[in-house]
């Protein structure tokens, strides 16, 4: 392959840079350094809130690193024809629903209540509307729950002004949730898959679907850059 | 004196260039690597905690102690209501384990930031990022309290959970980030 | 051989993606669009469309959290 001068050696316009670049990485050392400390206070108080606290560093590292938005996830396909977070996130899907399951199953098959069956939620128009607004929400904002909190990390001045309407909407929400419990939430039904197919069912019902979506998202890529 | 400090920025000048720090710590992970970390930390979550990851719930907890901060109640609130929620907000602020994963997100990404030596303030542009950032935090506040949850106490968990909740949440969500796609393009950009 | 370069620094996802498309559409096989970023997420997702596209793209940081993609548009 013959020698390519680089790009940036190419280009007619000079690009002094603006200013001498600051090296953060001590800084990073200290932020490091004060995550442990709370770290360390909070585990003085309690060990749940250790856990929750380095879970949630976990979280910020992983996202950040990754540059993992599922805001774009949602939006990418549309909007630029790029689906390749998208598949990560069916991968994340694929992968979290098999460790979920076989510890809900260990806890169903020793007769012992499932943890985070909380989290299967009733099926309402509520949930249509709620996750539709969301939807909505997290592309003009740019970022959805887990983005805005990375992004604040980032430095982002918009995203912390969307985090504090975020917290507003929240409660705006908490204020009309008894109206909406009443009137369209109960009305739902919760529905766990295992209970309607059996667990071997429900778990390869549920990889079947990421897998097809996981190739439809592929095919649909490759026919948006054909045009 | 002055020597020591001299030594010190070479050697942070030093890692900068190193390679594993390059490979390790500054460059991206690819989505698939975030992907499987995610959903790793997720079981983890739910064996350790008893529950999956949320993270917007605990936007309603903060709303609820900024109207208490400013003198006011929430405890009529069907909402609130419920004896898990009332002592949940007794215990405060700082006793919150949601409360310091969220914050423990955001300092986890400002750690990682600053370690590849990548952070920088980014300040508002525009007034429509203002209206933007407004409305659409508006509209997830609101939105995921009613869906129960946001994109990961709903989809990301609810799906997991192996909750057709969770599915029904992504059609949804996707419809609604279409009509937010043209808006944002339309309005904002 | 035109050289052009946009300014998205400040500006959210995925609005950095979205201009690069935009303006690389009315450019010519041959020239250089360089777009100025400050957003992780485009630091990533605008190299990631254009290579895909078959372009020939370099990425520079400029500063801290400052980046320059350089896209030749090759086709």
């Amino acid at each position: 392959m013959a020698e390519q001068s680089s790009l940036a050696s190419r280009r007619s316009s000079s690009r002094a840079k603006r200013k001498p670049k600051k090296n953060q990485i001590p800084i990073g050392v200290l932020m490091v350094a004060i995550i442990i400390a709370i770290g360390i206070y909070l585990g003085t108080q309690s060990g749940k809130l250790l856990l929750f606290w380095a879970t949630g560093i976990a979280f910020g590292v992983i996202l950040q690193k990754g540059r993992f938005c599922f805001t774009a996830s949602m939006r990418d396909p549309y909007l630029t024809g790029s689906t390749s977070i998208t598949r990560a996130v069916l991968v994340a899907f694929a992968i979290a629903t098999l460790g979920f399951a076989a510890i809900k199953y260990g806890y169903q098959s020793m007769g012992i209540p499932m943890p985070g069956m909380s989290y299967v939620a009733p099926v309402s128009l509520g949930t249509i509307f709620g996750a539709f607004i969301f939807g909505i929400g997290m592309v003009i904002a740019g970022g959805c729950a887990s983005g805005t909190l990375m992004r604040v990390g980032e430095g982002f001045h918009m995203q912390l002004l969307s985090l504090l309407f975020f917290i507003i909407g929240s409660l705006w929400g908490a204020h009309d949730f008894g109206w909406w419990k009443l009137n369209v939430i109960s009305k739902g039904k919760a529905i766990f898959l295992p209970d309607v197919f059996g667990w071997a069912g429900a778990i390869i019902v549920q990889l079947l679907i990421i897998g097809l979506l996981y190739v439809a998202a592929e095919k649909y890529e490759e026919k948006r850059k054909a045009k | 004196m002055e020597n020591k400090v001299e030594n010190k920025v070479k050697f942070f000048d030093r890692v900068k260039k190193n390679e594993y720090y390059k490979k390790w710590i500054k460059s991206p992970f690819t989505y698939l690597t975030a992907a499987i970390l995610l959903a790793i930390f997720q079981i983890i979550t739910l064996a350790a905690t008893g529950n999956p990851w949320g993270v917007s719930g605990v936007f309603a907890y903060w709303g609820a102690w900024l109207v208490e901060l400013f003198g006011g109640s929430v405890d009529k609130w069907y909402y609130f209501a419920s004896q898990g929620a009332q002592s949940t907000l007794d215990a405060g602020f700082l006793a919150h384990a949601g409360t310091w994963r969220n914050i423990g997100i955001i300092f986890g990404a400002l750690a990682t930031t600053l370690l590849a030596s990548g952070f920088k303030f980014k300040k508002i542009k525009s007034k429509k990022q203002i209206v933007a950032a407004v409305l659409g935090g508006l509209a997830m506040g609101y939105g995921a309290r009613i869906a129960a949850g946001c994109n990961i106490g709903a989809l990301f968990s609810g799906i997991a959970s192996l909750s057709v909740s969770g599915w029904v949440f992504a059609v949804a969500m996707f419809a609604g980030a279409v009509v937010g796609s043209k808006l944002l393009v339309k309005f904002f950009m | 051989m035109n050289e052009v370069v946009i300014d998205c620094l400040g500006e959210a996802c995925p609005v950095p993606l979205v201009k690069a498309q935009n303006k690389l559409n009315e450019m010519s096989v041959g020239d250089i669009l360089i777009v100025q970023i400050d957003h992780s997420c485009a630091m990533k997702n605008v190299p990631e469309w254009a290579r895909n596209d078959g372009h020939n793209v370099e990425v520079e940081e400029v500063d801290d959290g400052e980046w320059e993609v350089i896209i030749e548009k090759s086709k």
